[in-house]
């Protein structure tokens, strides 16, 4: 089988580019941390296409390719990085990279370049990857409940807002505790973000509403909730509380009503510089391995407002959803 | 008077004793902020007996609360029978209430989490709404307290770092 390493020091870096992969391409993935062990990793055989990031540490990029240069490694290398410029580019070629791609990688461009470079051939139609272990049907019926709690979420935020609400494409997905904390870690990093987090439990259900709202949307937000008074800490965590009580709150209603159950709210908790939250998933990091996301980005069409909501479900409780929801499973 | 109704009324008699005496602030309010429902824990803390603010405006019981401000927060949940929160982070109290321990405490007054609820009526609308009233102040204070540890351990560490080692 054709295997693909992919060499990134981030976690949340190394699952995206694995996403992209073409799903009908079947082929083994591999990972390395750094060039390190992106090197070992060649000389096992573990790579006969190299997706390679430049900037890591012990063994950067740039060094990885020379490496390979020196010791003739036989492998097809493309660079996947956030360095976009020029110079970036041309000095990866002269270091025997095939091409260079701009992070973040989507999935269409990707795939066509592997086409381009004859690397992959069309009209492979074989088993699907086991990338995600989530259920392909199961994944179909959250995503369309979810689609529906979120057109009533985006309709009520249109109504007291009176503004079009741009509705996103769920997306769902199992993951791992790791990669909530390198989620987190991001809002606590960047203080360009602010959040909230609320946790829901109805029946045999518990998860966690998280709504995250990028700091440069406050002064529009402010504009369509006539807010006059300059926007200072305070009002910024009015408005906060505000589109998340709107948001979360039409969204589990309408996740409640299609699953035929009530979801009771606790009070919701504000993240940020007076939380260190490192702290707070280190506890608990080893009362759960793994979690549904629902994932939703939401814009408003004409300003610069831009949020995301992410509903996360213990993976006990999934058994009581999926009972609930057999119903659409049968056809 | 049948057993089954006699039955019925005892069950209603001990929930609204429930309701009455449960920890919690709970208010009804209409459309127009009059005052329905009034619990124990409101009447002991404001000291204002049920009968004394039944029918009612909010607002013209409490001063303290910002009519605009509490309008807006109360708009969703009338309109999209949507749940409502107010922490105390936002604004220490809606209501100002002393402390409920007034001789250990720290704080002067409650500090309160507010949930607004609809109340669905057997025509399917908002005619009113459930507030609660949590008491938070042991949390609040817990936070701030946490918070200046914080600034002075922060503070020390500077001035560890400013003088030199083994002096």
């Amino acid at each position: 089988m054709y295997s693909v390493l992919i060499c990134d020091d981030s976690l949340v870096a190394r699952k995206q580019v694995a996403k992209c992969l073409p799903e009908d391409w079947d082929v083994s993935v591999h990972f390395a941390k750094h060039g390190e062990e992106a090197i070992a990793a060649l000389k096992e055989g573990k790579g006969q296409l190299l997706l390679l990031d430049l900037n890591m540490p012990v063994m950067d990029g740039y060094q990885v390719l020379e490496a390979i240069q020196t010791q003739g490694l036989k492998t097809t290398v493309i660079v996947i990085s956030g360095d976009i410029q020029p110079e970036a580019h041309q000095r990866v070629k002269r270091l025997g990279a095939l091409d260079f791609i701009e992070k973040p990688v989507s999935p269409g461009s990707f795939e066509k370049l592997l086409l381009r470079h004859r690397i992959m051939h069309g009209q492979i139609e074989e088993d699907r990857p086991e990338l995600a272990n989530l259920d392909p049907d199961i994944r179909d019926i959250y995503q369309e409940i979810t689609n529906i709690a979120m057109g009533q979420a985006g309709d009520h935020l249109a109504r007291i807002l009176n503004v079009f609400v741009k509705l996103p494409i769920p997306n769902v997905n199992l993951i791992e505790a790791s990669e909530l904390h390198m989620m987190l870690q991001d809002i606590e990093d960047k203080d360009t973000v602010s959040g909230i987090c609320q946790g829901f439990v109805g029946p045999g259900i518990c998860g966690e509403a998280l709504f995250i709202l990028s700091d440069s949307s406050f002064n529009d937000v402010a504009k369509i909730l006539n807010i006059s008074e300059e926007v200072d800490d305070q009002v910024q965590l009015e408005l906060l509380m505000d589109a998340a009580n709107i948001l979360i709150g039409t969204c589990l209603n309408g996740l409640a009503s299609q699953l035929d159950m009530h979801f009771s709210q606790g009070h919701p908790e504000v993240l940020g510089q007076h939380r260190n939250i490192t702290e707070l998933i280190n506890i608990n990091k080893t009362r759960w391995r793994r979690t549904l996301a629902i994932e939703l980005s939401y814009g408003l069409e004409g300003y610069q407002v831009h949020c995301d909501l992410v509903l996360l479900v213990t993976e006990e409780s999934m058994e009581t959803m999926n009972n609930k929801l057999s119903h659409l499973l049968e056809d | 008077m049948t057993d089954e109704a006699l039955n019925d009324l005892t069950e209603f008699h001990w929930m609204m004793d429930m309701l009455q005496t449960v920890d919690v602030g709970l208010v009804v309010l209409n459309r127009e902020f009059e005052v329905n429902l009034w619990n124990g824990f409101m009447e002991s803390h404001s000291g204002l007996l049920p009968s004394q603010v039944r029918g009612k405006s909010l607002f013209s019981l409490f001063s303290e609360v910002n009519e605009v401000w509490f309008r807006n927060k109360a708009r969703p949940v009338f309109e999209l029978k949507n749940r409502a929160f107010i922490i105390w982070e936002q604004r220490p109290y809606l209501l100002k209430f002393p402390n409920y321990r007034p001789i250990t405490g720290t704080e002067d007054f409650m500090y309160q989490n507010i949930t607004l609820s609809p109340l669905i009526s057997t025509t399917g609308k908002v005619d009113n709404i459930c507030m609660m009233i949590y008491d938070v102040t042991d949390v609040a204070v817990g936070k701030k307290m946490l918070e200046s540890t914080q600034v002075i351990l922060s503070e020390l560490n500077e001035k560890a770092a400013e003088t030199p080692s083994g002096v």
